[in-house]
């Protein structure tokens, strides 16, 4: 709602997968990898990891050529219909919106260091 | 502007293999806001009288509301058509995310007229609209269409609405399955669909849900999940969805039990919460966006029936597929709803009927199909009932497939007696005779038997409605109530609302949503005066149709059968009971003795005016 103007799930920065009619529901979020296939695609250096390891996408650099798409083994990195530039999660500058509109607050962000241990 | 609505509606003629894209007109949005105000509007303009309901003539239409696909909490879609089962008004509702989808594919409601000449689905990714071939689809049960089709196109994000065999084969009570474990379930839309030729709609959508003021908007719907919060029977949902009402059921004596005989069931708590959390529940579910979550999603894991995902046995399905065939174990419950759920045939009318031949064999008035023991407690003969009916396989099946007032007529020999319906609609599982408010709710909803029009047990139980004492056993002071309820309901059925979200959600807040949603302006009584206009044109849509108004009444065994046990042990609703409340009722409404809406009624809802200017 926030970065688009409106509502469709389709161009969230999470994707929830259902499996086995419902009975199974995974939330799946960029996990920012270590060696970043999205990154390593692009032609034209438009994705990049920032100071804090996020990696980011320059909007002006991204030619809509979809690659960080297709390659991205848990598909969240996604292409505006409009405009077929690519879109990811960059954790909204530290305070994600999706953890603000959870009605359930289901969500929270942590930090985690190259072990997978979660720092307080 | 910016707004909730994608003014579009898309119009599929099935014979001609066309579409178009229709504006939804600004007199149909002021007047009728979306959803069931549109699908009355709609089918009064567009259905000659006595339409046949299995004909190409008839509309199935899809809507989801102005606020289905945004933030709003508890939001759903319905399905309105010409109903089969009852030949009235037939709205039926459904949960999940495929109502969203409609709107994200830019569309207000989806539309369809004619019956194509060989099997067929639709395919509508966003304007993009085809009829593609289903003849390899025809056969396949509600489930394997959904993922035979997901395979074909390649993308399991797809939401599909489809039918099983009993949808082909004309079931009278066959349901359109939304996926997964949501339903439009009730009046037979499934059999509209089959007799279309239409298998499956399959929609994708890429475009957003605008909001006019996307600051308030949000404010709103942060109050309506804060008061959802707040509400205790929202709590008791969300816990243990609608399980948790066959103990207060059971408690209230209100709980179906051998074909409505009764109205408790001592074995109650094994079909409750108590009996499905222990052996079915794995964790919760949620329609798309909604923070109630009363589903409560499982599988069948031992014992016979064993290796099948199940949802939540919701309360209707598991009173009227368990209790009221005497059956309480839930594994085999799950079984029979889940057999239903795959061909698309709808577990309340099925549960009933099938109550009503395990009585009627008992009585001596038809014969048990060989080799069965058609009797109360006998899930063996409840599963043979359950194939039998939806392959249409023996003489015995294919009267059934007819709904129990049809059955009932063939049958003669007062079977008529122990048929439970309204309307031809089979009856919910809430046995009025204990609550005369019920009763007349029964009496007087739009589609045939049901409960949620106005649902006023909790207020009678509770002794009070809008700080009047009431008492449930009397007849005095209903009319009014139930007119109130069945105004609102069909009020807030326009955006279109879920039940259970209307426990905690103000009226002020869901104006407030709908108002930020929109950009216009509604008054403070809009859902009251929408759901009057609702209620009235469906009226006349129902008399058009050809309804007997004689058929304003409960089925006899609630009025010549005293309660034989439960706290209002020895009521019945009398005639006189009925006849006192269906007059104040006609009353309240406006309408005639003849229950026909007055002119003054039908001037002052402004209803010749909508008529003449859409």
């Amino acid at each position: 709602m926030d970065l688009f103007g409106g509502y469709n799930p389709r161009l969230s920065r999470l994707v929830i997968l259902n499996k086995k009619e419902n009975l199974y529901h995974f939330p799946v979020v960029c996990n920012q990898c270590e060696n970043a296939y999205c990154m390593n695609v692009c032609p034209t250096k438009a994705i990049k990891r920032n100071a804090d390891g996020i990696v980011v996408i320059d909007p002006e650099k991204c030619i809509a050529c979809g690659l960080c798409a297709d390659y991205c083994p848990i598909k969240v990195v996604c292409l505006d219909p409009e405009t077929g530039k690519a879109f990811k999660c960059e954790l909204c500058q530290g305070k994600p919106l999706c953890i603000e509109a959870c009605p359930t607050k289901a969500l929270e962000l942590v930090r985690m260091d190259n072990k997978g241990k979660i720092n307080e | 502007m910016n707004e909730a609505y994608t003014n579009n509606l898309l119009m599929i003629d099935l014979s001609n293999n066309t579409h178009e894209i229709l504006p939804t007109s600004k007199p149909l949005t002021a007047d009728f806001i979306g959803g069931k105000g549109f699908g009355a509007k709609l089918l009064f303009d567009n259905l000659a009288p006595d339409t046949d309901p299995l004909g190409p003539d008839n509309l199935l239409m899809f809507f989801p509301g102005p606020l289905t696909g945004t933030m709003a909490p508890a939001m759903r879609g319905c399905v309105v058509t010409k109903s089969p089962l009852t030949g009235i008004f037939l709205d039926s509702y459904f949960g999940g995310s495929l109502a969203a989808e409609i709107k994200y594919a830019g569309y207000d409601g989806i539309i369809v007229k004619g019956r194509a000449k060989q099997p067929v689905y639709l395919w509508i990714s966003d304007n993009r609209v085809e009829i593609c071939d289903a003849g390899h689809l025809w056969g396949a049960d509600t489930l394997e269409a959904n993922r035979l089709i997901k395979n074909e196109l390649d993308d399991d994000s797809i939401k599909i609405a489809t039918i099983g065999q009993a949808g082909e084969n004309k079931i009278l009570y066959s349901l359109i399955c939304c996926e997964y474990n949501r339903q439009a379930g009730r009046g037979g839309a499934g059999a509209v669909m089959g007799s279309k030729n239409l298998k499956a709609i399959a929609v994708k959508g890429s475009k957003l849900v605008n909001i006019h003021d996307p600051g308030e908007f949000k404010k709103a719907c942060q109050d309506a999940v804060l008061e959802l919060e707040q509400s205790p029977d929202v709590e008791a949902l969300r816990v243990a969805g609608t399980a948790s009402a066959i103990e207060y059921a059971n408690e209230t004596g209100l709980l179906p039990h051998k074909n409505y005989q009764y109205g408790t069931f001592a074995r109650a708590s094994k079909i409750a919460d108590k009996g499905q959390s222990k052996h079915l529940w794995l964790g919760s579910n949620a329609c798309m966006g909604c923070p109630i979550r009363c589903s409560k999603i499982g599988a069948v894991r031992t014992g016979k029936y064993k290796g099948f995902v199940t949802d939540i046995i919701e309360y209707e399905s598991a009173a009227l597929l368990g209790s009221n065939l005497d059956i309480s174990d839930i594994r085999a419950v799950a079984h029979l709803v889940k057999l239903c759920d795959l061909y698309g045939m709808d577990s309340m009318s099925t549960g009933t009927i099938i109550g009503f031949a395990m009585e009627a064999c008992e009585k001596g008035l038809i014969e048990a199909p060989g080799g069965i023991d058609l009797k109360f407690g006998s899930i063996e003969a409840a599963e043979y009932l359950i194939h039998a009916i939806a392959n249409l396989k023996d003489p015995l099946g294919k009267l059934l497939s007819k709904g129990v007032k049809q059955a009932a007529r063939v049958i003669g020999n007062h079977a008529e007696d122990i048929a439970v319906h309204t309307k031809g609609l089979e009856s919910p599982a809430w046995g009025p005779r204990g609550v005369s408010g019920m009763a007349l709710a029964l009496m007087t909803t739009d589609r045939g038997g049901c409960h949620q029009r106005g649902f006023p047990v909790s207020y009678e139980l509770g002794g009070e409605w809008n700080g009047t004492p009431l008492d449930p056993l009397s007849p005095e002071g209903k009319a009014q109530m139930v007119v109130a309820l069945q105004n609102y309901s069909a009020g807030t059925d326009t955006v279109v609302k879920c039940d259970f979200g209307t426990f905690g959600i103000s009226e002020k807040t869901y104006i407030r949503m709908l108002s930020a949603a929109t950009g216009r302006v509604y008054s403070s009584d809009i859902f009251y005066i929408t759901g009057e206009r609702i209620w009235n044109v469906v009226r006349l849509f129902n008399l058009s149709q050809g309804l007997d108004i004689s058929e304003d009444m409960l089925p006899r065994r609630f009025v010549e059968e005293p309660l034989p046990d439960g706290p209002a042990k020895g009521h019945r609703i009398s005639k006189k009971d009925m006849a006192y409340m269906k007059k104040e009722y006609y009353k309240k409404r406006g309408w005639d003795e003849n229950g026909v809406p007055l002119e003054t009624t039908l001037k002052r809802l402004r209803i010749d005016y909508a008529r003449s200017n859409q």
